[in-house]
């Protein structure tokens, strides 16, 4: 990959000690590059938030390198994290995170003051993004009473207002109905296409895969690439429910025909009644 | 950050209020005290302010006059008055006793009065005559209200019956009061036969009173002479110093209330703003500038309770003084330089613990749902 904004090598975290140890994310690596939106995906605790909160410099690792425009931030301190989080990252939180007590155009420009430039091209930009993405008829209206669509759209105004490189959103469609999501959605993929701003997205959406440039899969901390890897979508016979392939999940051969399944459960079920299970058509 | 700070305080006024008012409660309480502490050691001290003498001339080893006991015998007034420099010597009697009046004991100063002369009496009269026959007294008006008496009733001092023939106005604390009698009756209770308490000097027109009372020092042998001045700071530290324990003790307690009420008020607010504070973080707004959010915070709260507090403090000096005549308040710059010198301390102090709580704020909870 050419110009990567974000190259993230080996990088592992454990939390906890002894028996309690858990290592949320094992020696992933990727690189992101501008223009390019990057979706994560993966089952509940698989480390989605650990890995994109390492890579948004608020995480340390516990080993590996991260390097955000060629700088590596593991060698950085607070403060440095701080600016660098400041200058060149934007996040989309799920839960919006507004601060309740200011307008919409004061939440847009809040990051602004973190950053130079002065306030007075920040408010063109703010302008030019509450127009862009429909809220300059709630300039001044105050987070609490704006639906939920809006709140998400506030919160990528805001995200965007530095003119960050990058750009982290943690499901954000999660607490959106479908059609505000799919809207959510398309700013982003409009973000990454018009601006050149590298977006990933941490997603349980599946619509959030009809935008994606790529579709990364982590699962127990690991990480692979979907879309440039051969996958095929089977059904686990006992369950019914939607299996890759290509994953590496638990198999068994009967009849010469080889069957996958979401997990061991289902696998001993399948055992047990072979004859009840092997007429479900794959 | 600021206007967030700002807009965060007035987004819930009830509860601005209620910190604010708590806090100024606190405040309020020991500015009060220390107007009563003031108020009383004025009271203490204003015989001597409003005698108006330019020294006081006193037993040698004697300094002041609360509390304490003097002795000087008459050839020794004799001799004051033909030193230069002197325009008149006004001798008086002086007693700390216990007087019954309207069968309650009151603490007063027995002041005795020369016969026919009024110099070292009663300043401002609320009623009758100020200056005592044999057998008549001069009482403080506040007592006479408290104890139900007005003129032509009797109080008694050392055994003896007085008849009220004047009250007096401005000669009445809670620590004590002043009452005028004869010199001659309270000689005659003294057993001070030839001998008075303190000396009042007046000094010539253009005679400087440090300079007199240098001269009689060194020109009257066993003498002590002070300036009013001198005299009236020497009481005033005597008493200052009786409150001080207590003022102390109050200003601990209400500063202690306001460091509790500061520092929950802002722990509070960081943590109803822990979400927004994380989020903060993780846009890359430094520590330092949420600290300074939260210590201007905390300023814009102990300002306001501050001023709240002189408020409260201006308005219930007068009201204590109409419903409680006996207490005398006076509230002094020194006392609101303490307290707004101990506010800040406080407000520093309180700082601590909602910063502490800062710091551990993880900007990675701002990804929570």
């Amino acid at each position: 990959m050419s110009n990567p904004i974000l190259q993230a090598s080996n990088l592992v975290k454990v939390f906890g000690a002894g028996d309690a140890q858990v290592r949320a994310v094992d020696g992933v690596s990727l690189e992101v590059a501008r223009g390019e939106l990057v979706v994560i995906m993966g089952p509940s605790g698989s480390g989605k938030t650990t890995l994109v909160s390492m890579c948004g410099a608020l995480l340390r690792s516990t080993a590996g390198q991260v390097i955000i425009d060629s700088v590596d931030i593991t060698k950085l301190n607070e403060a440095q994290l701080s600016e660098l989080r400041a200058l060149k990252i934007g996040f989309v939180f799920q839960a919006f995170n507004l601060l309740e007590v200011l307008s919409v155009e004061d939440n847009v420009l809040f990051p602004a003051r973190l950053a130079p430039g002065g306030m007075r091209a920040a408010r063109q930009r703010a302008d030019a993004l509450l127009e862009r993405l429909n809220l300059t008829h709630r300039r001044s209206a105050l987070p609490a009473t704006l639906s939920g669509g809006e709140k998400q759209r506030v919160s990528i105004a805001r995200a965007l207002i530095n003119q960050p490189q990058l750009i982290f959103a943690d499901e954000p469609t999660g607490n959106l109905d479908s059609r505000r999501g799919q809207e959510v959605l398309m700013i982003l993929h409009d973000v990454a296409r018009d601006q050149g701003c590298a977006v990933v997205l941490v997603s349980h959406d599946p619509h959030a895969q009809e935008v994606a440039d790529r579709i990364l899969w982590l699962e127990d901390g690991v990480i692979r690439d979907r879309k440039s890897e051969k996958h095929s979508w089977v059904k686990d016979p006992v369950c019914g429910m939607r299996i890759d392939e290509w994953a590496e999940a638990p198999f068994t051969e009967y009849l010469g025909k080889r069957y996958l399944f979401c997990s061991d459960r289902c696998l001993e079920r399948f055992q047990v009644e072979p004859d009840r299970y092997a007429e479900v058509p794959l | 950050m600021l206007m967030w700070t700002l807009k965060g305080l007035v987004a819930a006024p009830l509860q601005l209020l209620a910190s604010v008012g708590a806090i100024a409660g606190a405040f309020s309480l020991i500015l009060f005290f220390q107007a009563v502490f003031a108020g009383e050691s004025d009271q203490i001290v204003a015989y001597i302010e409003k005698s108006d003498a330019d020294v006081w001339v006193m037993q040698k080893g004697v300094s002041n006059m609360h509390m304490a006991s003097s002795f000087i015998s008459d050839w020794k007034a004799q001799k004051i008055e033909t030193v230069d420099g002197v325009s008149k010597v006004t001798p008086i009697l002086y007693l700390n006793t216990v007087m019954v009046a309207g069968e309650r004991h009151w603490f007063s100063f027995i002041v005795g009065l020369n016969k026919g002369d009024s110099r070292a009496g009663p300043w401002e009269m609320a009623a009758g005559q100020a200056l005592p026959g044999p057998s008549e007294a001069v009482v403080p008006a506040v007592l006479a209200r408290l104890a139900n008496l007005k003129t032509g009733d009797q109080v008694s001092i050392a055994d003896r019956d007085f008849r009220i023939v004047g009250l007096s106005e401005n000669t009445f604390s809670m620590a004590n009061s002043i009452t005028f009698i004869a010199m001659d009756d309270l000689s005659d209770i003294m057993s001070t036969f030839g001998s008075f308490s303190y000396l009042l000097v007046d000094a010539e027109p253009g005679v400087d009173p440090i300079a007199l009372a240098a001269r009689l020092q060194s020109d009257v042998e066993k003498i002590n002479a002070l300036t009013r001045a001198e005299f009236t700071n020497n009481d005033w530290k005597i008493a200052m110093q009786m409150g001080l324990e207590v003022v102390s003790i109050m200003t601990i307690i209400g500063g202690g209330l306001a460091l509790l009420l500061i520092a929950f008020t802002a722990y509070n607010h960081v943590g109803q703003r822990e979400r927004e504070l994380a989020m903060m973080k993780a846009m890359g707004v430094r520590n330092r500038s949420i600290y300074a959010s939260i210590m201007f915070q905390i300023g814009v709260i102990t300002t306001l309770a501050f001023l709240a507090a002189i408020l409260i403090v201006v308005v219930a000096i007068p009201l204590t003084a109409w419903l409680v005549p006996q207490i005398t308040l006076r509230l002094t710059l020194d006392a609101l330089f303490q307290v707004g010198t101990a506010a800040f301390i406080v407000s520093l102090l309180a700082a601590i613990v909602p910063v502490r709580k800062l710091v551990n704020v993880d900007p990675v909870t701002a990804f929570q749902a």
